[in-house]
């Protein structure tokens, strides 16, 4: 494309959307640092003249905050911490290891005839609100409900289409002929999938890893419907503040809010230039 | 890479395109066409999904022939009341039938927003200017954000002594109360999603601003062409394709839309900006209709799929291309 400078009027139009897109960010981070005084004041205080760290403390520690006279917080977050980091790990890595077969599968012995992507794609499509009901009664005939396995197995089941394709359109872009280079070697065809491709596709499975990650990691529903003592993730436990308390406990909820985002956006740095592609299910290439 | 040095001799032999089965019929290894051991490799992924995902549908697909409720009686007890759930549905609830409008007028109005908006920014993101790829990421971190964490950010920023009314109040528009009208609750899912998923757009426009083949646009310049018409009449429709991505992948989404106006509206007030997610949940999980519930996530579950084949028909080829 042509290149031109940036005018006077295409920078503050520029600047405008900065300041749009980053306000909503800064309003979180801000109100996770407010002092309980701040957090719902009238008008609202934009910067706080005493940052604190009370609230992080306090979602580790409940009792911590009762130094401020607020009292309400009853359970630490830590379970939905520890929850949200278990289930993610555990459904990101199966994900992508099933995903990476499937991908290997279709992308070097694809027929057309068999194989049918779109239906597994449209899976994708479907309102979880509208697979969570039969979810939630076949988990409570098989007593899965309010367990990790459950919560782990729905997020595998919904994040395999996301990881199939994604890998495939990385696999996709190595000829085949690599391979059959090292078939000549001696290696079987299957050897040659992993020693060969499987290397030069890392980026592309850190990248799938990722996106993954961001997906399980970000779910609500299914696990707000199957949660109910043992289990509990971080947006779960966010929620739960917002309506149990609502009003009161800003700040806690802010900071929780804080650190559940604080992985992602650092992630997503990481992966920007698979951004297209993951989202799009290998559409767009770059 | 001795790989790659190993592949100087398939060269020599002019591999058929797409097919080589006679490169070297010597090699026991590549003389067994990779057709049927392929098969295995998806089995798998097939599996986790059937076991996962077909067996409680089908399971819902039943129930929702019954009256069952848990409060009153075991599934098995329930008494199969044949089609009466879906005819109340279709025919009797409008709650039902508002909620669906409701979401495609949202998918409407949000992907209309979040197009302009993207397509602007990419333009702009044409120019060369200073600290370009520390904007880039600055622009895409919406998108990073968990959807509940941005109902619940943008909840804060709507209260009615939040920094939005602050601002209103402050270039004299005088401060709303976002959540108490229904138009205005909707503004507030709509701004809500734009600002989440404009990002999303602005990738996947400028990704394809970028890849524009420069030599029409040379062309069109020496012919004299104006920025505009040369931005409409040559740019725009090469970059078809990836606008019909981003609005398909948008859409698959956004008619999917709950954890933000859960933790916004809660539907509310009253039903008024109810997404269809959120009233089939509400159905399932505050009013315990289970056998109802699911009868309107098979109706919605069949009108996806319905909507998610002819969405898909002009990416069609972009999703399958063997990527050669």
């Amino acid at each position: 494309m042509l290149k031109s400078k940036l005018t006077f009027v295409t920078a503050a139009l520029l600047f405008i959307a900065l300041i749009f897109t980053l306000f909503p960010v800064f309003w979180l981070v801000s109100t996770a640092i407010k002092p309980p005084i701040d957090w719902n004041a009238s008008p609202a205080i934009w910067v706080p003249k005493e940052p604190t760290i009370i609230n992080f403390k306090t979602l580790f520690a409940p009792e911590a905050i009762r130094a401020y006279g607020v009292g309400g917080v009853s359970q630490a977050a830590t379970k939905a911490v520890l929850g949200s980091i278990l289930a993610s790990v555990v459904a990101t890595f199966i994900s992508v290891s099933l995903g990476l077969i499937s991908a290997i599968g279709l992308s070097r012995y694809s027929q057309s005839t068999w194989a049918t992507p779109l239906i597994i794609l449209s899976g994708r499509m479907f309102p979880p609100a509208a697979i969570a009901v039969p979810f939630v009664i076949v988990f409570s005939m098989t007593a899965l409900m309010d367990t990790f396995t459950g919560l782990i197995a729905i997020y595998v089941a919904v994040t395999l289409p996301f990881s199939t394709w994604m890998l495939k359109s990385f696999i996709d872009e190595l000829p085949r002929e690599i391979e059959e280079a090292a078939m000549l070697d001696g290696k079987s065809r299957i050897a040659a999938h992993f020693t060969v491709t499987l290397p030069l596709v890392k980026g592309g499975l850190f990248a799938t890893t990722m996106l993954v990650f961001i997906l399980n990691w970000s779910e609500y529903m299914f696990a707000q419907v199957l949660s109910n003592t043992r289990l509990s993730t971080i947006p779960v436990q966010l929620a739960k503040y917002v309506t149990a308390t609502a009003g009161t406990l800003y700040g806690v909820q802010a900071a929780l809010a804080v650190l559940a985002m604080a992985p992602l956006i650092l992630g997503g740095y990481f992966i920007q230039g698979h951004l297209a592609r993951g989202m799009t299910f290998g559409a767009i290439k770059k | 890479m001795s790989s790659l040095a190993a592949s100087a001799p398939l060269d020599i032999q002019e591999p058929a395109e797409g097919q080589r089965p006679s490169l070297s019929s010597s090699e026991p290894n590549l003389r067994k066409p990779p057709g049927h051991q392929g098969r295995f490799f998806t089995v798998p992924g097939q599996i986790v999904s059937l076991i996962v995902l077909i067996t409680p549908l089908l399971v819902a697909l039943y129930m929702s022939f019954t009256d069952w409720s848990p409060t009153r009686s075991s599934l098995k007890a329930a008494a199969f009341v044949g089609l009466e759930n879906y005819k109340e549905l279709l025919i009797y609830d409008n709650r039902f039938l508002e909620a669906i409008l409701r979401t495609l007028l949202l998918a409407l109005i949000c992907l209309s927003l979040e197009f302009v908006l993207g397509l602007s920014l990419a333009v702009l993101f044409l120019r060369n200017f200073r600290g370009k790829s520390f904007l880039f990421s600055a622009f895409l971190t919406p998108m990073m954000v968990l959807p509940v964490v941005v109902g619940y950010t943008f909840w804060m920023l709507f209260q009615s002594n939040g920094p939005i009314n602050q601002i209103l109040t402050l270039i004299g528009l005088g401060a709303i109360e976002w959540f108490k009208s229904p138009a205005l609750a909707f503004s507030a899912v709509v701004i809500t999603e734009v600002w989440h998923w404009t990002p999303l757009f602005f990738l996947i426009l400028l990704s394809g601003l970028n890849n524009v083949p420069e030599n029409p646009i040379r062309a069109a310049v020496i012919l004299g062409a104006s920025p505009r018409r040369l931005f409409w009449k040559v740019v725009f429709p090469m970059l078809r394709p990836v606008i019909t991505v981003a609005f398909v992948i948008r859409a698959m989404e956004i008619i999917k839309i709950f954890d933000e106006v859960f933790l916004l509206t809660r539907g509310g007030p009253g039903s008024s900006t109810e997404s269809i997610s959120l009233y089939i949940y509400k159905l399932a999980f505050n009013d315990f209709q289970l056998a109802y519930g699911a009868a309107a996530a098979f109706i919605v579950l069949t009108a996806s799929l319905i909507m998610v084949h002819f969405l898909l028909m002009p990416v069609r080829e972009q999703l399958l291309d063997k990527g050669r």
